[in-house]
């Protein structure tokens, strides 16, 4: 617990943590102060000025508070009509040569500009002259597109590129009022985590290519979720919307804030890994060939599940769903495998976020104890004569084919939430829900227990693995039963309260 | 009413030889200076009284003291030779006719200061000041007065001469090191200030070229010789820039305190042409407008200066006379002004631009009374907000003519409206 | 200040001659980053070259160890770097205060007419090329024109006249 300080806020006292910045330490106790070049990822720049706020009997009298930190006794003027007026000319100044053209503008409907303009300014404009015309629709690269005419200058996403992942593409060129981002020529935007800028820009300067004119802001249902990526588990919002007469989409992954896992920020990659939550799905069950409903084919794979029988667990499922997947394999006798080396791409990741591991869950594989040696699966798939994949992607990265003409010569099953080349070969498949339509515990590589929750409802939902395992004749048929056989074989988990439901807070994470 | 203490070699011919220059007792001080105790030569410069002439007039010997003691890492002197102010041309006299002088200056105060590695930011335009220069350092280093052992004495002192490439900015001291240390010339916030965290994140004094160059007389005759020149509170002697319609424009050096309006007669020859005294810009073109009413109790010194609600500035001294078209002279210094702001902070990079076009608009008589009282709004809405005060170097003199020329913004206004009647009743 | 932000891609690739390559090598040591060789290495280019191409200033970008992006921000920011190529003869007017007072404008007007060039542009023969700059500091002889580095104090229309003549 960070020590506490007294001092005034608009005469009233208030006790803060220490060592934060003024923005900081009042966000914590309600109280925001308006700031567009401020970020606690990015630090203080102090550029746009907003967020001067008084000291009465302070030298100077008027400070940024981005770069004021807490201070025992300090007496802070928020709501002094000076303070208002400064707030209202920065607005002013800031919308003098900005184009205005929210209509067509990704960024409204959650545009700093648009609601300090609500808060603060909400006056018309008095710029009678014509306005500094500067660069639109620019191709920054890494799919980030600029518009320099909206852009406020905060200078986040030049901060971004030289102190996050000091790759440095982008720099304020000019000065005075032709001051502009820009990439140098041949140079542009080439980091594995470019699109954070998007997410940075308070306005609508920093478009993505993928987003842009898609979805308004406003009719997006922001549901948080785990990137299912890496085995890193960055928290993300999922932005999903249903229009009238269409089924539940993802628009985009955001990041969302964890300091003990991602901080503020995701990968490019995992950003766009939603592409996979709306396409290439498995959209009907189908028993040899031929469309059916998934009752009756979950009654085909009951009839043929038995000791000769090799079940595959995927290291993307969730805790919850790999203790159902393992009780299934107990009740009928089965044999069990993880094996997943296909998700594993080495020298792929990085010393901050991107792993090598390009599974969500593997941790949770062996916390559960499941063998997912290569030799063992070979032995195992050898002497089986059916082979039930529960999601398992064998031949993600083409490390399947090895496995080819063993597969052929037997009976394939997938149980799958994607059509691929696995599905293509089974004479059974059953589509079950995906990540971001079912809910779920996860282990990341470091050991951080995290939970999910259903983001996305689909008009004609899938099959839950769960229950769908349930049906099969496992006596872990529901969430519930799947916690409590988890936290029987974790006992590091025995303890965690409400299930296994952590998300709730943004520091509950649990060390497994 | 002239004084010869920094122009004493000024009319020397090849002073800026360092043969010449040393016949004139360049580095004759050095043995006194290193006989005496670093915090001694600080105190001395302290008590001389000796203020920063860039335009702040901050006290010299103050600033050294902030220094913290005790700390493990270098401290650097950077020596302002950026001169950019409108109106301002001293500095350069003494890098072409006495950059010795300089040199001099920096090795006493680096010795004050514990500084081994100087550098000189000189502004870009100043090409062949440079070249001169930079061949003073030259033979300095030449002659051992700078290098490993600085005139014989155990002290080491390596001087850079940094060059600045067009940006008025860099006269701000924290903008200026933010140059030197490669990058575009934006100031910084303060705290922190650069005496605790200046260049390279070390120690840092920031001085004149003049601040500097004062200090050897200082050092050869003591504080009290220096503070019989000038006023109590603004002692010495200040190179004066006289500009605009007088006479015999030129630099001359001044003792500080005198009446302004006699040295414009006296010095400067009067008023060019036999015309009317419009108006003076005191310090520099950010200073605010003194009227030839004003003027009449206006001496030059920092004190004077305030009281009558301006600057010393850098003692560039603007005589206007009686055909000055005030209204041009605006848009003439708000295009300057907008065309330096270094666009970091939102008032005064947007501020600045939007001020300018309604200039251009009153100008072009497109302007109403309400854009006059816009213009007025937006220098308070502009000034103070800022990191630096380069949106004030132009609110606060731009503020002064609105407030005392208003009628020729009016008579723009006016001029269009009636000749919009005429037509009319044509 | 006008919009600095388009550079020339010459398609050629840039490096110092030998004389600059010494001079960058000896100023180097005399900071303690390479980063505060910005500066110095874009004058060093534009001594040799006459101006900055995209090129020299990625050159200088990988040399010094840098992002081009902060070479491409200085580049910009400093008015008196050249981002394309000058007059053989570049006139640089003082149009601020003290010269605008003095009559900078007859200078302005007789360039105009004589040389049909306005500030900013490059004759088509490459012989001049027109600038209008902020305060060069030589105030008291105002007005003061600049040409290729060299100043020319309290300038009048005569005075340009033989200026011109000694021009090539």
């Amino acid at each position: 617990m960070a020590e506490m300080v007294k001092l005034f806020v608009n005469g009233r006292e208030v006790e803060v943590e220490s060592g934060k910045n003024l923005i900081d330490a009042f966000k914590v106790i309600g109280i925001e102060i308006p700031h567009f070049c401020y970020h606690p990822a990015l630090g203080a720049d102090g550029n746009c000025r907003m967020c001067l706020v008084g000291i009465e009997d302070g030298r100077p009298p008027l400070v940024p508070a981005c770069k004021t930190p807490v201070a025992p006794g300090l007496k802070v003027q928020l709501d002094t009509e000076k303070i208002k007026k400064i707030q209202h000319d920065i607005m002013e100044f800031e919308l003098i040569n900005h184009p205005i053209d929210c209509p067509v503008c990704d960024q409204a409907g959650e545009c700093t500009l648009q609601d300090y303009y609500m808060s603060y300014d909400l006056q018309d404009s008095r710029m009678t002259e014509p306005v500094v015309v500067k660069g639109k629709r620019m191709d920054f690269g890494c799919g980030v597109v600029h518009d320099q005419e909206r852009c406020v200058l905060c200078a986040r996403c030049v901060r971004f590129t030289r102190l996050i992942t000091k790759t440095g593409e982008l720099g304020i060129v000019n000065r005075s009022d032709e001051a502009r981002v820009e990439t140098f020529p041949g140079r542009p935007l080439n980091n594995r985590y470019a699109v954070n800028v998007v997410d940075l820009c308070p306005v609508g300067a920093m478009t993505s290519r993928d987003f842009r004119f898609t979805q308004r802001a406003w009719f997006l249902t922001r549901d948080k979720g785990i990137c299912h990526g890496c085995a890193k588990g960055c928290n993300i919002y999922i932005d999903h919307n249903r229009e009238k007469y269409k089924d539940d989409v993802i628009y985009r992954f955001r990041p969302r804030l964890n300091e003990q896992v991602n901080g503020y920020f995701i990968c490019d990659e995992g950003r766009f890994t939603y592409h996979a939550e709306n396409e290439g799905r498995l959209m009907a069950a189908r028993v040899d060939g031929k469309d059916c409903l998934g009752d009756y084919a979950a009654q085909s794979v009951r009839a043929v599940l038995g000791p000769k029988s090799l079940i595959l667990v995927s290291p993307d499922s969730s805790l919850e769903q790999m203790a159902a997947i393992k009780a299934l394999s107990e009740a009928v006798g089965a044999r069990l495998s993880g094996y997943s080396e296909g998700y594993i791409k080495e020298g792929d990741g990085d010393n901050w976020l991107i792993q090598d591991d390009k599974s969500a869950n593997r941790a949770g594989l062996s916390l559960l104890g499941i063998d997912a040696g290569k030799e063992t699966f070979t032995r195992l798939l050898n002497s089986s004569e059916v082979l039930v994949s529960f999601d398992n992607d064998l031949f993600i990265h083409d490390t399947g084919s090895e496995f080819r003409q063993r597969l052929e010569a037997i009976k394939v099953i997938a149980v799958t939430s994607h059509d691929g080349i696995l599905t293509k070969m089974a004479s059974i498949a059953i589509p079950v829900a995906s990540y971001s339509e079912s809910s779920g515990s996860l282990v990341n590589i470091d050991g951080m227990l995290q939970h999910f929750d259903r983001a996305v409802q689909k008009n004609t939902p899938y099959f839950d693995m769960v229950e769908l395992c349930g049906m099969l004749g496992s006596p872990v048929a529901t969430a519930s039963d799947a916690v409590n056989e988890i936290k029987k074989v974790i006992p590091s988990f025995a303890n965690v309260e409400g299930g296994l439901k952590l998300t709730a807070s943004e520091a509950t994470n649990v060390p497994a | 009413m002239e004084v010869k203490i920094l122009s004493a070699k000024f009319n020397i011919k090849d002073a800026h030889k360092l043969e010449v220059a040393r016949q004139h007792g360049a580095y004759s001080r050095l043995d006194k200076l290193f006989a005496m105790e670093p915090v001694a030569v600080t105190e001395e410069v302290k008590s001389s009284g000796l203020r920063g002439r860039g335009g702040a007039g901050f006290p010299a010997g103050l600033k050294w003291s902030f220094l913290p003691k005790g700390l493990n890492k270098p401290v650097y002197l950077t020596v302002n030779s950026d001169e950019s102010e409108p109106a301002t041309f001293k500095d350069r006299f003494i890098l072409v006719r006495d950059p010795h002088l300089l040199i001099e200056g920096i090795i006493i105060c680096c010795y004050a200061i514990g500084c081994h590695d100087a550098y000189i930011y000189i502004r870009g335009e100043y090409t062949t000041q440079v070249k001169a220069l930079q061949a003073a350092i030259d033979e300095a280093y030449s002659a051992g007065f700078l290098g490993e052992k600085v005139g014989g004495h155990d002290f080491k002192l390596d001087v850079t001469v940094h060059r600045g490439a067009g940006a008025y900015i860099c006269g701000e001291e924290t903008a200026l090191l933010e140059s030197i240390e490669g990058k575009k010339g934006q100031p910084r916030s303060k705290p922190p200030f650069p005496a605790v965290e200046g260049l390279y994140g070390c120690p840092t004094i920031i001085n004149n070229v003049q601040t500097i160059a004062s200090l050897p007389y200082i050092i050869e005759n003591g504080a009290e010789a220096y503070k019989q020149y000038g006023t109590e509170k603004s002692p010495g002697t200040h190179l004066f820039g006289i500009s605009g319609h007088v006479q015999k424009p030129g630099m001359y050096e001044l003792p500080l305190g005198l009446p302004i309006l006699e040295v414009i007669e006296k010095v400067a020859g009067g008023v060019l042409n036999g015309k009317k005294l419009k108006a003076i810009i005191p310090g520099g073109s950010s200073t605010p407008v003194l009227t030839p009413e004003d003027a009449k109790t206006v001496t030059l010194d920092y004190e004077s200066m305030a009281a009558h609600k301006t600057m010393f500035g850098s003692g560039g001294i603007v005589v206007l006379d009686e055909t000055v078209d005030i209204v041009k002279l605006v848009e003439n210094l708000a295009q300057f002004y907008h065309h330096e702001s270094c666009g970091q902070c939102t008032p005064c990079r947007e501020g600045l631009g939007w001020i300018l076009k309604i200039v251009k608009k009153i100008l072009r008589r497109e302007g109403t009374m309400g854009d006059i009282d816009l213009l007025v709004e937006l220098c308070d809405n502009i000034e103070m907000k800022t990191v630096c005060v380069l949106s004030a170097a132009c609110t606060m003199p731009v503020r002064s003519y609105l407030n005392k020329f208003r009628h020729e913004f009016e008579a723009y206004v006016n001029q269009g409206t009636s000749a919009q009647t005429d037509v009319k009743q044509g | 200040m006008s919009n600095r932000s388009k550079l020339i891609v010459t398609g050629k690739p840039f490096r110092y001659d030998q004389e600059r390559d010494a001079e960058f090598e000896r100023l180097v040591k005399r900071y303690p980053t390479r980063e505060s060789m910005i500066l110095p290495a874009l004058w060093l280019t534009q001594e040799q070259e006459g101006w900055i191409s995209a090129e020299a200033i990625a050159y200088i970008a990988d040399r010094i160890g840098t992002f081009a992006s902060q070479v491409y921000e200085c580049a910009t920011f400093y008015t008196m770097y050249n981002l394309h190529p000058m007059g053989r003869n570049h006139i640089c007017i003082c149009r601020t205060l003290s010269c605008w007072l003095r009559g900078k404008q007859e200078i302005v007007d007789y360039l105009k007419d004589e040389l049909g060039l306005k500030p900013g542009e490059i004759s088509a023969d490459g012989k001049f090329s027109l600038e209008e700059v902020e305060c060069l500091g030589h105030c008291g002889t105002a007005p003061v024109v600049q040409v290729n580095g060299e100043f020319h104090e309290n300038m009048d229309v005569d005075k340009l006249k033989s200026l011109l003549a000694t021009l090539k």
